[in-house]
């Protein structure tokens, strides 16, 4: 498939990365000149230095081929207008905005653009479907405090798969309020509750102890 | 080798540097394939101009006795198509020639050459052709 | 006529006293305060500080009884997806979207909207007076 990309910041870079992994064409369209170097420098030709809302860049990034583009800039207008231009002039057949406010959700949809994703919304629901009580205003708290709510999916062949999670050393400050495993749907864990392949995992954790305790869960066997 | 005047000095150079070293020499041309057609897009006029241009290569290197073997590619842009070719076929030396060139007034280098100059695994020899040629 | 203007600049200032001084009860909506200096000491309209492509501001600045809504940010987005906001969930009778860019501006007047292109408009005044005898 070739893929369209618009917004090379921290989504658009491992949303490339991943889609690349996948054996997908892919091109990345950002405005900054910086970014576009970082990528360029670490994952090769995938990239064009431009607006992509501008129609012009659109149709020489070949968006007339494209199978797919997806908007994930940190502005929701930018989003929208990238996947309408991209519908109404260049008629890709899927087009997936980013939402960052997710009050915009409903919005897009009846503007026409029916696939989004909010990370924001994502992240919510969960935390809803595990603790219904708690006020979600926290969440906004965290963030100015050196915390980060942060999920991830637990690999078949990850070591920590068959564990119980007392059993895995949290770095200090660290909390898993809700695991998401494909047998049991959504719990709050107990140190008795064994990880299982293909589970969801959220955790809270100060901003630097983030990759450490991701890899805790997803480093391979 | 991209068809220009630098072309013959950059093969002299790398054909004296593998000469030295007893080594081989991969001559290539990357044709830049626009985000609008496909990678593997049949482009034939840019096909005949990249396989004269790499023929007049071994054609020179022959004269100097060096073993060249010559490489088409299709690329999205030339800089990061050579720095993957030098990963692949693990060269020791990247060996690029530049025409002296001016845009709106001014001495450019262009992409490519800073990108591989950043990103080469290897060392790379730049020559630059004398500012009247 | 009830008119809500998003966008306090040169543009959106001069609007808001013009359809004031015609008797138009006019809201003015601004993300910054500071923008709201440009209206004079007379003018009777409202501002409201917020953003424009939020539907609980638009509320709050009383879209839903308004006969007309203008988007004249600096931003093109911007004003796309406010004037969309207003047309189509709010249905406010009369939308106008300024967009400079001239091929983003004939897309969308394409798919409905009604939009002015200031960087065509200026041109063509600019190309007439400079032909004029």
């Amino acid at each position: 498939m070739y893929i369209i990309v618009v917004g090379g910041g921290k989504v658009g870079y491992h949303l490339t990365k991943a889609l690349l992994a996948d054996g997908h064409e892919i091109l990345v369209i950002e405005r900054d000149r910086r970014k576009c170097d970082l990528i360029s420098d670490e994952l090769g030709g995938v990239v064009m230095h431009g607006d992509g809302c501008e129609a012009s860049n659109l149709a020489d990034a070949g968006t007339a081929r494209a199978d797919m583009i997806i908007a994930v800039t940190g502005d929701d207008e930018d989003n929208m207008v990238v996947c309408q231009v991209a519908k109404a002039k260049f008629q890709v057949p899927r087009a997936i905005a980013r939402i960052n406010n997710p009050k915009n959700e409903a919005i897009f949809k009846r503007l026409g653009i029916d696939e989004t994703v909010s990370s924001t919304q994502v992240i919510m629901e969960r935390i809803q479907m595990g603790m219904p009580t708690h006020p979600l205003l926290h969440l906004l708290d965290v963030r100015a405090h050196g915390l980060e709510v942060v999920e991830f999916r637990v690999p078949a062949g990850a070591r920590s798969v068959g564990r119980r999670l007392r059993d895995i050393i949290l770095p200090l400050h660290s909390v898993i309020p809700l695991i998401i495993s494909p047998s049991k749907g959504p719990v709050v864990p107990t140190g008795e509750t064994i990880i299982e392949a293909d589970s969801e995992v959220m955790a809270v954790t100060r901003t630097e102890s983030e990759d450490q305790l991701r890899l805790l869960f997803t480093e391979a066997r | 080798m991209n068809g220009s005047a630098a072309d013959p000095d950059a093969v002299r150079l790398a054909c004296e540097l593998a000469h030295d070293s007893n080594a081989k020499v991969y001559a290539m041309y990357v044709i830049e394939v626009k985000r609008s057609l496909p990678l593997d897009a049949d482009l034939a006029q840019e096909t005949a101009r990249g396989e004269l241009v790499l023929a007049d290569a071994e054609r020179l290197a022959n004269t100097l006795n060096c073993d060249i073997e010559t490489e088409l590619l299709q690329a999205r842009e030339v800089g990061p198509a050579i720095v993957d070719l030098a990963h692949e076929r693990r060269a020791d030396v990247l060996v690029m020639g530049i025409i002296y060139k001016r845009k709106f007034g001014e001495f450019t280098i262009g992409e490519t050459v800073p990108y591989v100059l950043k990103n080469a695994p290897c060392q790379v020899c730049l020559t630059r052709q004398p500012e009247s040629a | 006529m009830r008119v809500l203007i998003m966008g306090c600049g040169r543009v959106g200032s001069t609007l808001a006293v013009d359809l004031d001084r015609d008797g138009h009860e006019v809201t003015v909506l601004d993300l910054n305060a500071a923008q709201f200096k440009r209206l004079p000491a007379g003018f009777r309209g409202v501002s409201v500080v917020g953003n424009g492509i939020d539907q609980d501001t638009l509320r709050r600045a009383g879209i839903e009884s308004a006969d007309a809504f203008a988007a004249v940010t600096q931003g093109d987005n911007r004003n796309l997806m406010a004037s969309q906001i207003a047309k189509h969930i709010f249905r406010v009778p009369r939308v106008v979207c300024r967009i400079y860019d001239p091929i983003r501006e004939e897309l969308y007047r394409g798919m409905g909207l009604e939009t002015v292109s200031p960087t065509l408009v200026i041109s063509g005044l600019l190309k007439a007076s400079i032909e004029r005898e």
